[in-house]
């Protein structure tokens, strides 16, 4: 028996937080221009890279990963080092993870402006960085998994659960979610197509703010938050209900981004019932660390980290009761596509991420520098700025989605649309784009303060790395809650599988799994099963508890491995369920959608146009089934519509009108007058001009290649399709040019105009809707152009 | 704040956890929502009790042809009558400005659309002729169709206003499209 000193390595803890408030500068400062762009057009300053559909995913991918992410690296190596009682198993690996990290953000940053772009939201990096991604997730698995074996205390802390589930739940949403197949060393197709992409994207997209914007900071949080109040945490067993809740509901909601789209009306619900069950769960963690500073409510007062860490919890608590209340269907109805829903994640990520971070930073760079906080009057400065930001921020975007939303379906007496032009509903807004921009830019000048007093703070103290000694050698007599099996009778696995909430929970699980194909009399026979079980399960918990044996709890906190593999099954079974029926249902769409016809070479270039500009970014591409909507965009999007559209663009962001039904609306002549100049055609609009479209090439042998990946994919081109692509591209692109060209427009026919009117002109048409072609011509796909040239000569 | 539990005995880095009771209100909420969320699945997946988005598409369509079916029907006659109507005439005037200005120039003279000022039609220059393809568009030249969109009532209006821009030979106007209008 002796003593064994352990220091910590807090080195790799002060380079995340340098990288983490950095990039949360810049990423927050890409946004403000972006919130610019929107109240004034010519922010867009005239220049692809610089144009808000680029520049919106750089600045959610730099927030949620290059902010956000450094933070959570930086909070869970300081505490996990600290809860577990030992140093990170392996340096190298940290390092690994630190520079990895940052070069995929760089790499990210210099890509997303390019034009590189998956468009699938939060997920928009190209498949390298993607590979990268992955890389360096399993170097950080590895390095906190090691160290869970390597710690010098018997049980897991709940920051530690958290940790675990956000470790293995992030790794599985961003393997499964960025599956491709690429076409060149930058370029990729999604290898899911229309409602199941939908699905996958918003499954991810969902569990993005789940397990990489919520459950790691929850799991700060209560490392920080009783460090900073010094008092005990609230309730250990709500501890474990919200956990286990939170991780097993969560990944179900997802499809409450996809509300009256063509996604199937029982996913729809799924999505919708799983996110109003979140509300308590979610509330679990915020009243566990609300109430830890019960007692102490004073040291709000004057601890400036308190206020931070306090704000923070609120604000979760806010967002997390808005969520599910936007997940109902009819309140969905409004607030989807309008900007209710950016206020939303802006409460969770300025609210909620910015203020923890605050928090944890004002904390932890004093400590990690052995002094004081350079000035705790600036860091109350920037609360009170900050706090000021935020509502304003929020309340600014609760009225412009709300007046929009309301705006859209406004009805004359007579059923007809009260604001038939959608551009009079976006001048409504201005004003708010204007107070939002104001208050994004006060949040932005307080984090500049912050950034400024910890660097003032670091300079006045020298790097000091943690440490603290350990017993080690005979079995350490660690205090431990929970009496521990380690000689018990059984074996350790044999308790956790027997264990009786695993039971219960398995046998309640398979009884609701049946609901699903239920019969009503057969549905009701077993939810009174499900209660009778649920109350049989509470019985048994008391009595072993009144008998004091010991909890099933106590043991797998024991047990991370037992732990980590009943986090994954707990994560597993919502997107089993979900994913899986949607998938399979691949196979049956194309049965009702025998009438679609695939993408023409040139429409398909088009659309990667599309894609790399962003436009997904203010259009939507789904016609929900409102009358308000088909008055104003047309028939109601269906599935079969969208079978090979790899990715999917539905959107989620009406800034613009929808334009699934835009094929054939207007002529040539207006989509290249509105790619000019957007307010030639729509006076008041604040779309950025896209001019660079009519000097840019695409690359005309690209098309055959795209054509055979398609085939890869299984969109049912012929080989003679794949050979004979070059020349169709051409045909449709000269009928494109002619008709251009008789209004006194030259454009050259293998220009990025061209391509991208194609597809617009081709967007939810299926051929059902074209006139019948007179004559036959070689080249089906010559559809509208030759419609348009017919026309012309029938003058 | 009266039933504090005692500290459990793990302490993590000098952090210690009560072992408090769940508020009741939180339960309440928690089982609430789960009771909700039965049934719900219950009315809406497993008695089909509530009719599908696409149902309620259909009844609320149907509510609005309802509320549309007192619309008279468009005739020659009305739409000269209208044309002599100031009221009519300054919410068509509205009407083009917002809607069709775009195209069709703020005088009507032609920019993308063809001129609407001059003698020559290419669809036909009577009353309903016009309205015909305000209302239905014409899909090959890429002229929408507006009666989805704005209502039965304003593309009178507007058809109305048409009818005085006619002759008006605008200034600067697109060079003629179609055929002359025969009297």
């Amino acid at each position: 028996m002796h003593q064994q000193r352990i220091i910590y390595d807090d080195t790799t803890v002060r380079r995340f937080i340098i990288a983490s408030v950095l990039f949360g500068i810049v990423g927050m400062a890409v946004g403000a221009l972006a919130a610019s762009q929107l109240a004034w057009w010519q922010a867009n300053l005239g220049i692809p890279y610089t144009t808000y559909s680029r520049l919106r995913p750089l600045h959610t991918n730099a927030v949620i990963f290059a902010f956000v992410g450094n933070m959570m690296f930086a909070g869970i190596y300081y505490s996990t080092q600290r809860l577990l009682k030992t140093r990170m198993a392996s340096d190298l690996l940290s390092k690994i993870h630190f520079w990895g990290w940052q070069l995929i953000i760089v790499a990210a940053a210099i890509s997303l402006p390019l034009g590189f772009t998956t468009s699938k939201e939060y997920a928009e990096l190209e498949w390298p960085i993607d590979v990268a991604i992955a890389v360096i997730w399993v170097v950080f698995a590895i390095n906190f998994f090691w160290t869970l074996a390597k710690r010098h205390e018997k049980n897991l802390y709940v920051a530690i659960w958290f940790y675990i589930a956000t470790i293995v739940t992030v790794a599985v949403l961003h393997i499964v979610n960025s599956l491709a197949l690429p076409l060149s060393g930058m370029k990729s197709y999604s290898v899911f197509a229309g409602v199941q992409d939908a699905l996958v994207q918003w499954w991810y997209g969902h569990n993005a703010v789940a397990f990489f914007l919520t459950t790691p900071i929850l799991g700060i949080m209560y490392y920080f938050l009783p460090k900073a109040a010094e008092r005990p945490v609230y309730s250990y067993r709500l501890s474990i209900i919200h956990f286990w809740a939170l991780v097993f509901i969560y990944i179900w909601a997802g499809p409450h981004h996809l509300l009256y789209t063509a996604l199937p009306d029982w996913a729809q619900s799924l999505g919708m019932i799983f996110s109003v069950m979140l509300w308590a769960p979610s509330w679990g963690g915020m009243l566990n660390g609300l109430l830890t500073l019960k007692g102490a409510w004073y040291k709000l007062r004057e601890d400036p980290v308190l206020k931070f860490l306090i704000a923070g919890v609120t604000f979760y608590g806010m967002a997390t009761f808005e969520g599910p209340l936007l997940s109902i269907k009819s309140v969905s109805a409004l607030g989807h596509y309008t900007d209710w829903i950016v206020g939303h994640v802006h409460s969770g990520a300025l609210g909620w991420n910015g203020f923890m971070a605050a928090g944890m930073f004002y904390w932890l760079v004093p400590r990690l520098y052995g002094t004081k906080l350079h000035s705790p009057k600036a860091a109350d400065a920037h609360f009170w700025l900050g706090t000021v930001g935020i509502l304003l921020y929020m309340v600014s975007m609760w009225i412009s989605g709300v007046t929009q939303g309301l705006m859209w379906r406004a009805a004359n007496p007579d059923g007809t649309l009260l604001y038939p032009n959608f551009v009079e509903t976006l001048l409504a807004i201005r004003p708010m784009y204007i107070v939002r921009f104001v208050g994004g830019s006060m949040y932005l000048v307080g984090f500049i303060m912050m950034a400024w007093n910890l660097w003032k703070t670091a300079r006045a103290g020298k790097a000091v790395d943690g440490e603290t000694t350990v017993v080690v050698e005979p079995p350490a007599p660690t205090p431990v809650a929970e009496p521990v099996p380690a000689k018990a009778p059984t074996p350790g696995w044999v308790q956790v599988v027997t264990g009786r909430p695993l039971v219960f929970a398995i046998a309640i699980l398979t009884v609701t799994m049946f609901l699903g194909w239920a019969k009503p009399v057969r549905a009701v026979v077993l939810m009174g099963a499900i209660i009778a079980l649920g109350e049989f399960a509470w019985i048994v918990t008391r009595r072993d508890r009144e008998a004091g044996r010991p909890s099933w709890f106590g043991l797998i906190e024991g047990k991370p491995l037992a732990f980590t593999v009943l986090t994954l099954i707990a994560i597993l079974i919502g997107g089993v369920a979900e994913l899986l029926p949607t998938i399979m249902l691949k196979q049956a769409v194309p049965a009702h959608g025998q009438a679609q016809e695939p993408y023409s070479p040139l429409e398909l270039q088009g659309r990667d146009l599309y894609v790399r500009e962003g436009c997904y970014t203010c259009h939507s591409q789904m016609i929900r089934p409102f009358v308000a909507e088909t008055q104003r965009y047309g028939d109601v999007s269906r599935a079969e519509e969208f079978i090979y559209d790899h990715p999917f663009q539905w959107g989620s962001k009406r800034t613009g009108p929808d334009l699934h039904r835009l094929g054939g609306k207007y002529p040539n002549l207006w989509h290249y007058t509105h790619m000019m100049d957007p307010r030639a055609t729509s006076p008041g609009s604040n779309m950025p001009p896209y001019p660079w479209l009519a000097e840019q090439r695409i690359v005309v042998k690209d098309a055959p290649k795209k054509f055979a990946l398609m085939q890869r994919l299984g969109v049912p081109y012929s080989n003679a399709d794949v050979d004979g692509a070059e020349a169709r591209q051409k045909a449709q692109a000269e009928g494109i040019t002619a008709d251009l060209a008789a209004q006194g427009v030259q454009v050259a026919w293998d220009s990025e105009m061209v391509a991208i009117i194609a597809y617009l002109q081709r967007l939810g048409r299926g051929p059902q809707d074209l006139p019948a072609s007179p004559e036959k011509s070689p080249a089906p796909p010559n559809r509208l152009p030759a419609a348009t040239i017919a026309s012309e000569e029938g003058r | 704040m009266s039933s504090e539990k005692p500290l459990l005995h793990s302490v993590y880095d000098g952090i210690e956890e009560h072992d408090n009771h769940l508020p009741n209100w939180w339960l309440f909420i928690l089982w609430t929502s789960i009771i909700f969320s039965a049934g719900y699945w219950f009315w809406y997946h497993i008695a089909e009790a509530g009719p599908g988005q696409l149902g309620e598409y259909v009844a609320e369509s149907a509510e609005v042809a309802k509320r549309a079916s007192g619309n008279a029907p468009a005739s020659d006659g009305m739409l000269l009558a209208l044309a002599k109507d100031p009221a009519s005439l300054e919410s068509g005037k509205q009407v083009f400005q917002a809607n069709c200005a775009a195209c069709h120039g703020a005088q009507g003279q032609g920019s993308i659309g063809p001129n609407l000022t001059d003698a020559y039609w290419m669809h036909g220059g009577g009353p309903m002729a016009i309205h015909k393809v305000v209302a239905d568009g014409v899909v090959a030249k890429g002229m929408p169709a507006w009666e989805r969109t704005l209502g039965a009532e304003r593309v009178k209006a507007v058809t109305a206003y048409l009818l005085t821009l006619k002759g008006t030979n605008a200034p600067g106007g697109k060079e003629p499209q179609g055929e002359p209008e025969q009297p």
